[in-house]
């Protein structure tokens, strides 16, 4: 039986074309199909070389006009106070809500377009949603607050585990009282 | 003079290599049209109706890889780069899985030999048991390297190869080309593939852009082969059954 092994000359469909033109092959079952129903792109071998020099992107990025919306927000309130849920296909996150109403209202155009951004923080918070701001000076309070009330249990065992090894270190001063008293004494 | 002939003789023996009778071919009218009528139609077993642009969206089949991972050859698949991941361009893929889905049906329609090939691990069961619905066979392991291309002295004398071979991941555990790329393109079996933003399509006869990480994305792919090919089997026990019937009405 013949063949044609050289997949680096020519498509699947080319080698077995010609090699039934001369007649050394049985016609096999896809050959047909093919010849009713070829690819889009005819499957000859490429070498995969590297690109040399300066390499240019062919693939565009992918922006829309409400990222510029979005990067304000994320870089004001960081991600939003609910987490995305992507299991639901039709969900509608903060950032999402946040782009619409700002949208609604820069159509409506009653407000000038540098107030626009926290007249929508504050229509957000009418509807019940609580932005908080992500600036430098408000992080140390928020934080201390947050790990008062957040784990008072844990908080609890810290305590605990702090007040045993203040106990430990007591009990070893008075274990060694020579030590620590000729070191008082030392230099004298 | 009689040794050529003696070694001559031997030699089919020695290297295994005896070709297998060609089937008795009987010339019958209604044979060739029972084979030839799929082909005048452009979507004989309807694979459109099996999936939309929405299905393709909801199983994640447009992620790629990140922008480090691209593949020079994916470049003309590829819709645009969000963020520095790549989103494969789904008209494209539709237009291709048509194709293929297609050319898989004719394939099953002809009772041909189809092979699923996936080395990723995560997929392996789903793959296997897919191929047993079907009836048709899977090969997830490692694949030996002369499996198709030594089949004779690996099987024995007479093998019939895969007619079609389909990558559920064109990709090994190496994130190297499958070697049955190579080899099915060597023995000239077609091909149809999964191919991701990290793939090589040049050498896949019937290449799909599409996702082949996510398991949404693979259980689609597995679900839309298993139909199209039952689909087939099934329009070719019809049709047999009426060119039978026809037959006989116009014989008696």
């Amino acid at each position: 039986m013949a063949g044609n092994r050289m997949q680096k000359i020519g498509s699947v469909f080319t080698r077995t074309r010609n090699l039934l033109r001369i007649g050394v092959v049985p016609k096999p079952l896809w050959f047909d199909v093919y010849a009713a129903f070829p690819p889009l792109r005819e499957p000859v071998y490429r070498s995969p070389r590297p690109r040399y020099g300066k390499v240019k992107d062919v693939v565009p990025p992918v922006f829309y006009p409400e990222d510029e919306v979005r990067a304000r927000f994320y870089r004001a309130y960081g991600s939003g106070p609910r987490s995305f849920d992507l299991s639901q296909s039709n969900f509608k996150s903060t950032c999402q809500r946040f782009v619409e109403k700002f949208n609604e209202l820069k159509k409506e155009g009653k407000i000038e377009e540098d107030r626009l951004f926290e007249e929508t923080g504050k229509a957000l918070l009418a509807q019940g949603i609580i932005l908080q701001r992500r600036g430098t000076e408000k992080v140390a309070q928020p934080d201390h607050q947050d790990t008062q009330t957040r784990d008072p249990v844990l908080r609890m065992r810290l305590q605990t585990v702090l007040e045993e090894m203040q106990e430990k270190k007591q009990d070893q001063f008075i274990q060694l009282p020579a030590v620590r008293m000729s070191n008082c004494f030392g230099p004298g | 003079m009689a040794v050529p002939r003696l070694l001559r003789a031997a030699a089919p023996r020695l290297y295994s290599t005896v070709v297998a009778p060609a089937p008795a071919r009987q010339p019958r009218d209604v044979d060739d049209r029972l084979i030839t009528e799929p082909l005048g139609h452009p979507d004989f077993f309807n694979v459109q109706e099996l999936f939309s642009l929405k299905d393709l969206f909801d199983a994640r089949v447009h992620l790629g890889h990140k922008k480090g991972c691209r593949h020079r050859f994916m470049e003309p698949y590829i819709f645009g780069c969000r963020l520095g991941q790549d989103i494969i361009d789904l008209d494209q893929t539709m237009q291709h899985l048509q194709l293929a889905l297609n050319f898989t049906a004719h394939i099953a329609y002809r009772k041909g030999i189809i092979l699923f090939v996936s080395r990723n691990r995560q997929f392996g069961h789903l793959v296997e048991s897919t191929a047993q619905e079907c009836g048709e066979y899977a090969h997830t392991r490692y694949w030996q390297g002369g499996l198709l291309t030594n089949a004779n002295v690996q099987f024995g004398p007479g093998v019939r190869l895969p007619d079609l071979l389909i990558f559920l991941s064109s990709l090994n555990n190496v994130f190297e080309p499958h070697v049955a790329i190579r080899d099915a393109a060597k023995m000239n079996i077609p091909t149809v593939g999964v191919v991701d933003t990290n793939c090589n399509p040049c050498l896949i006869t019937y290449p799909i852009p599409g996702n082949d990480d996510s398991p949404t994305a693979v259980e689609l792919y597995c679900k839309l082969f298993k139909m199209t090919i039952i689909r087939a089997k099934d329009k070719r026990k019809q049709k047999e059954v009426f060119y039978d019937l026809q037959s006989k009405a116009e014989g008696a």
